[in-house]
């Protein structure tokens, strides 16, 4: 089983801390509630899809509200949770694996209208990537895509960590 | 102020001479000034030597030192000169406002501050100072010195306002219109000048008319030579009167120097920077434009690779790379599920039950592929050879969606020798695995003529590291490693 790793990644709390808190807590509920044992694919896909929910769902609660990125992902979650069962097999979005129908008003910008000289398809893609970028104007929509990239990095470094560190002590 | 324009004043001609320190400098003033046209200058002399004495230090005592502002006087007056000059200075800011060119403006702002002067001003006292403001105007006139067009606008309107006048000055306004009609019709300085000699020549056979309506033909004069003074424009010396301007007109005229060629129009324009409009729009875009480079600056030093300086191509990585970094997380979470055990089985399981979790992911990947060739969702079998095929038939159409299909599984392509040399080199067990995908996809990928620039890449390997950043190597070393018993 899984244990709490012994050392802490980082004393303060920055960011990282409050993720890797989070997302230990997180993976060992997970283990606690839906142990290995089983290893049929279909249970180990839940497990993965459930662990890959929980470490996004913990660092948007790392972030919290500070960003609008993270707000659209936990206002996902939050109207996700309550239809999870439904809409389970099916994968839309590359960051969420279910969308509902957003919480967020679509708000048409004007600045979106006016082409930045053919960016618009790259900036549309983008707004797909980031959750919540579909209400952005193109200047915060960067901003917001930044930060993005600075905790999806964490994610991995710490995630990427725990995997080394539980498979060195095996 | 009333002192001056009460018709019962008495002008000392001889104080328009040289007299006092004004005079002095009237001196300065004058003589340089007419130099270009001395004998006019003898001529005007002449002229108001003949007008009978009148008293002008009258005329200086009540008036404040020049000011600056241009508040008309309001002091009432049963002075016809003065409502003469009401009526002038309205008229003149009016034209003032409705425009015209610099010149004219030039002009305008001149006779404005004649205007301004004439009623309140000593105008260097009297006479010679009204004679010497015009000169201070010139300096200003002079920079914006136009065509003698606008100083007919202002001539006519001068004329407008002549024709007013009641006849008291009838005579002298009757001769005045006809110079000021000849002025126009010439257009020359020195026509206009000869012009206004004859006028004032004129003048004199009625010497009753003009000592009774000597205030207003004083301002008639003052207001004539400020036009001979901006007829004469360049020619005028106006370095002598640049000494003498004072620190009123100093100021007027620094900040028309400063301001170019829009000195005292109602609307300010600012000019603008080189290159840059001042339009409120264009400043908005501005700045929406150099905060978006600003974060297009901070994203590139988290992008690796991000040595692009087209804006497309850099958001092109930037949206690489995010996908690139949601893909990661995906397969870390498929990988760290809990201890070693789990691990293993999901390792194992990869080519069989790959197929359940990697089509969803291919699901999910297929999105990730900008183009959607690569999206066909392979049936529900579990086989690897189907995610062989797949590739294969990507392959054939473009290399590129074949890569990115396999990274959307969480496969690459390698080539052979690395992958056999991956396999004696970390561990047994994943042999059989790892023997079979080669040995199953050598045969088949090979058959593809086409594909990858080196002929050796043609093996399929099975594993679940990602695509070629560099990012999951701990992840291959994982599955390789796990599989120990």
């Amino acid at each position: 089983m899984m244990n709490s790793p012994q050392q802490v990644k980082n004393p303060s709390s920055s960011l990282k801390s409050r993720f890797i808190t989070r997302f230990l807590g997180a993976l060992t509920k997970i283990n606690a509630e839906h142990p290995i044992s089983s290893s049929s694919p279909t249970r180990i896909f839940q497990r993965y899809r459930r662990i890959k929910v929980a470490s996004n769902k913990s660092m948007a609660y790392s972030v919290r509200s500070r960003r609008i990125w993270s707000r659209a992902m936990l206002s996902r979650f939050r109207s996700r949770r309550s239809a999870f069962s439904v809409r389970r097999s099916s994968v839309k979005t590359t960051n969420c694996t279910t969308s509902p129908p957003s919480a967020l008003i679509k708000v048409t910008i004007n600045e979106n209208k006016i082409a930045k000289g053919g960016l618009d398809m790259q900036t549309d893609e983008l707004r797909e990537l980031v959750p919540g970028g579909e209400a952005m104007d193109v200047c915060n929509l960067l901003g917001e895509t930044a930060h993005y990239i600075k905790c999806l990095t964490t994610q991995v470094q710490v995630m990427r960590k725990i995997v080394d560190f539980y498979h060195l002590s095996k | 102020m009333n002192s001056l324009l009460s018709p019962t004043q008495q002008i000392p001609l001889q104080d328009l001479q040289p007299n006092g320190n004004s005079g002095t400098h009237q001196a300065q003033i004058h003589n340089p000034q007419f130099d270009p046209t001395s004998s006019h200058d003898d001529f005007l002399d002449q002229m108001l030597s003949t007008l009978p004495s009148c008293s002008w230090s009258d005329l200086k005592s009540p008036w404040d030192p020049p000011k600056s502002d241009e508040t008309p006087p309001s002091n009432p007056d049963n002075n016809v000169g003065f409502h003469y000059d009401e009526i002038l200075a309205s008229k003149l800011r009016q034209h003032q406002i409705n425009g015209g060119g610099g010149g004219t403006t030039a002009a305008m702002k001149m006779m404005m501050q004649q205007q301004m002067m004439l009623p309140g001003r000593p105008i260097a006292a009297a006479g010679g100072g009204g004679l010497t403001m015009p000169l201070h105007n010139d300096i200003v006139d002079g920079s914006s010195f136009k065509s003698p067009n606008q100083q007919v606008d202002v001539t006519s309107h001068y004329l407008n306002l002549v024709g007013r006048v009641p006849c008291k000055l009838c005579t002298t306004v009757s001769v005045l219109d006809l110079c000021m009609g000849l002025i126009i019709s010439h257009r020359t300085s020195l026509s206009i000048f000869t012009i206004l000699r004859h006028t004032f020549f004129s003048l004199l056979h009625f010497p009753q008319r003009i000592t009774k309506t000597l205030n207003g033909l004083m301002i008639h004069i003052q207001l004539f030579t400020s036009i001979l003074f901006i007829v004469q424009g360049g020619n005028m010396q106006t370095q002598s009167f640049g000494a003498t301007a004072g620190t009123v007109m100093n100021q007027s005229q620094a900040s028309g120097s400063t301001t170019g060629g829009a000195p005292a129009q109602p609307k300010q324009r600012v000019r603008a920077r080189r290159g840059q409009a001042t339009d409120p729009h264009s400043i908005a875009e501005r700045l929406r434009r150099e905060r978006i480079a600003e974060r297009m600056k901070a994203l590139q030093e988290l992008v690796p690779n991000a040595n692009k300086t087209d804006k497309a191509s850099m958001l092109d990585e930037i949206i690489d790379y995010v996908k690139f970094l949601q893909l990661q997380v995906k397969v870390l979470s498929m990988s760290r599920l809990g201890g070693a055990a789990a691990v293993a089985p999901l390792v194992a399981d990869m080519p069989s039950e790959g197929g359940d979790c990697v089509q969803t992911t291919a699901g999910g990947g297929g999105s990730l592929q900008r183009n959607s060739n690569g999206n066909q969702p392979s049936s529900n079998n579990d086989s690897l050879t189907v995610t062989e095929h797949q590739v294969a038939k990507l392959m054939e159409e473009d290399m590129g969606s074949a890569m990115q299909y396999l990274q959307g599984k969480g496969l690459c392509l390698m080539p052979i020798s690395l992958a056999t040399a991956i396999s004696t080199a970390t561990c047994h067990s994943r042999n059989p695995m790892i023997n079979k995908g080669s040995s199953s996809n050598h045969p088949l990928l090979q058959s593809n003529g086409e594909g990858p620039s080196s002929p050796s890449m043609s093996v399929l390997t099975v594993q679940s590291a990602t695509m070629g950043n560099g990012g999951l190597d701990g992840s291959a070393k994982d599955a390789a490693s796990v599989s120990k018993p």
